[in-house]
């Protein structure tokens, strides 16, 4: 039984994916869900340049969330819409935690040898470190 | 004008492999200009000649000082006028700490260890006692603790501390001459107009086309910063200053601020950026690397001692109070500000410059690292019991039946990447 999701979601096509995944099972559920994506600042975060990106990543964010709303209200899903700051892995699963939700929905993302190296892998630490089920639409 | 053209091509395009470094690899761009800028030094010094990239031409000084000046104003700009007057009795306090312990730690460093002068090495306390505001506003978005008490209380002392940082390097190195007297009197009756004249004036005449609120504070930012080279001190100090009391005004006009941003991202800082890692002397650096260590390890044990234990007064938790610590260690943009100021006045030589420049990327770097590897707040996360994978037994949009255990290890989601 599924009673809340959180879905991550970086406007990508793999995070559309998740998204209408998580449409389908907070539907069948009638579960509400969390939309939550996050800003990641540059490594390290400089003055003017940190501010630039998160308001650059609220608007793109902002911009996708509207078609995102519509869809859920369509399916008649209670949906919220989050921008959180930091790595995306810790920000998902705190929020799954504090929100104590049932699963995470996130899509796959191919990474860069680089990006992991630097990043880590977003999808491991979610799964080291979340309490619930966490899916990876492919 | 075309060896100028040709060697705005050449700076440029350092500027958008810099740019497409900072994407690749999630840094800051202001890092991989430098990086850039070094490495372009060494590599075209070698090759055909160390003059070839002009970072003493005129022009370029020109771009290279104007992106300092306005980068200064954006940073002061930021300051939240409602928590700092809100927090400012607390903020001193803990700001001058974190000021004045790396300032007087590099500096004696530097001196008794290191045998600088004693003008070399008050600059290398001013260098070194940064600490970066926008790192400390990261951190404690991600802690969520940028509206508690505790994240108020820093955000407004890391204003304290550059404030420090400016107006040491500001004041320290200008002879006290009648000039001075001058430029400080000019000084406050500019600040206490400034806040009262610009919103009227940009509400009677702004909101055109032709981009009066640019002109206005360019007119502002340059008169004050000649008037502070004119008393032998430091344009970005009027410049921060300037940013600090318009905060509540124009700092709060998002459209204007962009507009001066696509300025000073797309043309400006780039110049002050490469410039300033272009006179970084790898040789130097390779020569006595000791150096460069001594001063990093005098940065982050001076911003340790000052910090550490006011994170814990607050009785913010040991890993989260190391983890602000760390990331209250580095200052990237008043750093080389402070060090290239150094070189062009002549007070520290090109090899002093490049162990400064070294210690302020270092010092940006390097505790990021750590506080990434070691220090992220798991604490508030927790491990997993067990971790529970389950195989969605569901249907994908476009194909067959989706297992989630199978795609886990090379999976991931990334919602910030653009």
């Amino acid at each position: 039984m599924i009673s809340k999701l959180i879905v991550a979601y970086d406007g990508s096509k793999q995070s559309e994916k998740a998204y209408k995944l998580a449409l389908d099972m907070a539907s069948k559920y009638s579960a509400p869900m969390i939309v939550l994506s996050v800003a990641r600042p540059p490594e390290p975060p400089v003055a003017v340049e940190l501010t630039a990106v998160l308001d650059r990543a609220t608007e793109y964010f902002e911009g996708h969330f509207k078609c995102l709303k519509e869809q859920a209200q369509a399916m008649g899903i209670d949906a919220n819409f989050l921008v959180r700051v930091g790595h995306p892995a810790e920000q998902i699963v705190l929020l799954a935690n504090k929100e104590k939700a049932d699963a995470i929905v996130m899509g796959h993302r191919g990474e860069s040898l680089m990006e992991r190296w630097l990043l880590g892998s977003v999808a491991k630490r979610v799964l080291s470190y979340a309490h619930c089920t966490v899916i990876v639409a492919r | 004008m075309t060896e100028m053209w040709l060697l705005a091509t050449l700076w440029l395009g350092l500027a958008l492999i810099a740019t497409l470094l900072s994407i690749w690899f999630g840094i800051a761009t202001a890092l991989s200009e430098i990086v850039v800028g070094t490495v372009a030094q060494l590599v075209i010094g070698a090759l055909v000649g160390a003059a070839v990239l002009g970072a003493n031409d005129p022009w370029i000084k020109f771009l290279s000082g104007t992106g300092a000046i306005i980068l200064t104003f954006l940073a002061g700009a930021e300051l939240d006028p409602v928590v700092f007057r809100e927090k400012w009795k607390e903020a001193v306090g803990i700001g001058l700490a974190s000021f004045f312990a790396p300032f007087l730690g590099c500096a004696a460093v530097a001196y008794y260890f290191l045998d600088w002068s004693p003008q070399a090495s008050w600059l290398a306390g001013v260098a070194l006692s940064t600490t970066s505001v926008a790192v400390v506003y990261a951190v404690m978005l991600e802690f969520g603790l940028n509206t508690s008490v505790y994240g108020k209380t820093v955000l407004a002392a890391c204003f304290i501390t550059d404030l420090g940082t400016v107006l040491a390097l500001g004041l320290i190195f200008a002879p006290f001459t009648m000039r001075t007297v001058i430029f400080a009197g000019v000084s406050v009756v500019v600040f206490a107009l400034l806040p009262y004249l610009t919103p009227r004036f940009f509400k009677r005449y702004g909101g055109r086309p032709s981009e009066l609120e640019a002109k206005y504070l360019l007119l502002c930012l340059f008169g004050m910063g000649f008037l502070a080279a004119w008393a032998d001190s430091e344009a970005v100090l009027p410049a921060y200053l300037i940013g600090m009391v318009l905060a509540g005004t124009v700092g709060k006009d998002h459209m204007l601020i962009r507009r001066l941003r696509t300025l000073t991202f797309g043309l400006l800082t780039p110049f002050y950026f490469i410039r300033a890692g272009a006179f970084v002397s790898v040789p130097a650096l390779i020569a006595a690397p000791g150096i460069f260590l001594i001063l990093l390890a005098a940065k982050i044990a001076t911003k340790l001692a000052a910090v550490y234990p006011v994170t814990r007064f607050f009785k913010s938790h040991k890993t989260e109070a190391m983890y602000t610590t760390l990331l209250m260690s580095t200052g990237l943009t008043f750093g080389s500000i402070s060090a290239l100021f150094g070189l062009s006045q002549g007070i520290i030589d090109t090899s002093q410059y490049s162990y400064l420049v070294a210690t302020v990327v270092a010092s940006a770097v390097i505790p990021t690292l750590i506080a990434n590897a070691f220090y992220l707040p798991r604490h508030l996360l927790g491990r997993a019991p067990e971790v529970e994978i389950k195989t969605a037994d569901v249907t994908k949009a476009d194909g067959p039946l989706l297992s989630a255990k199978e795609s886990l290890p090379e999976s991931t989601t990334s919602p910030n990447r653009q």
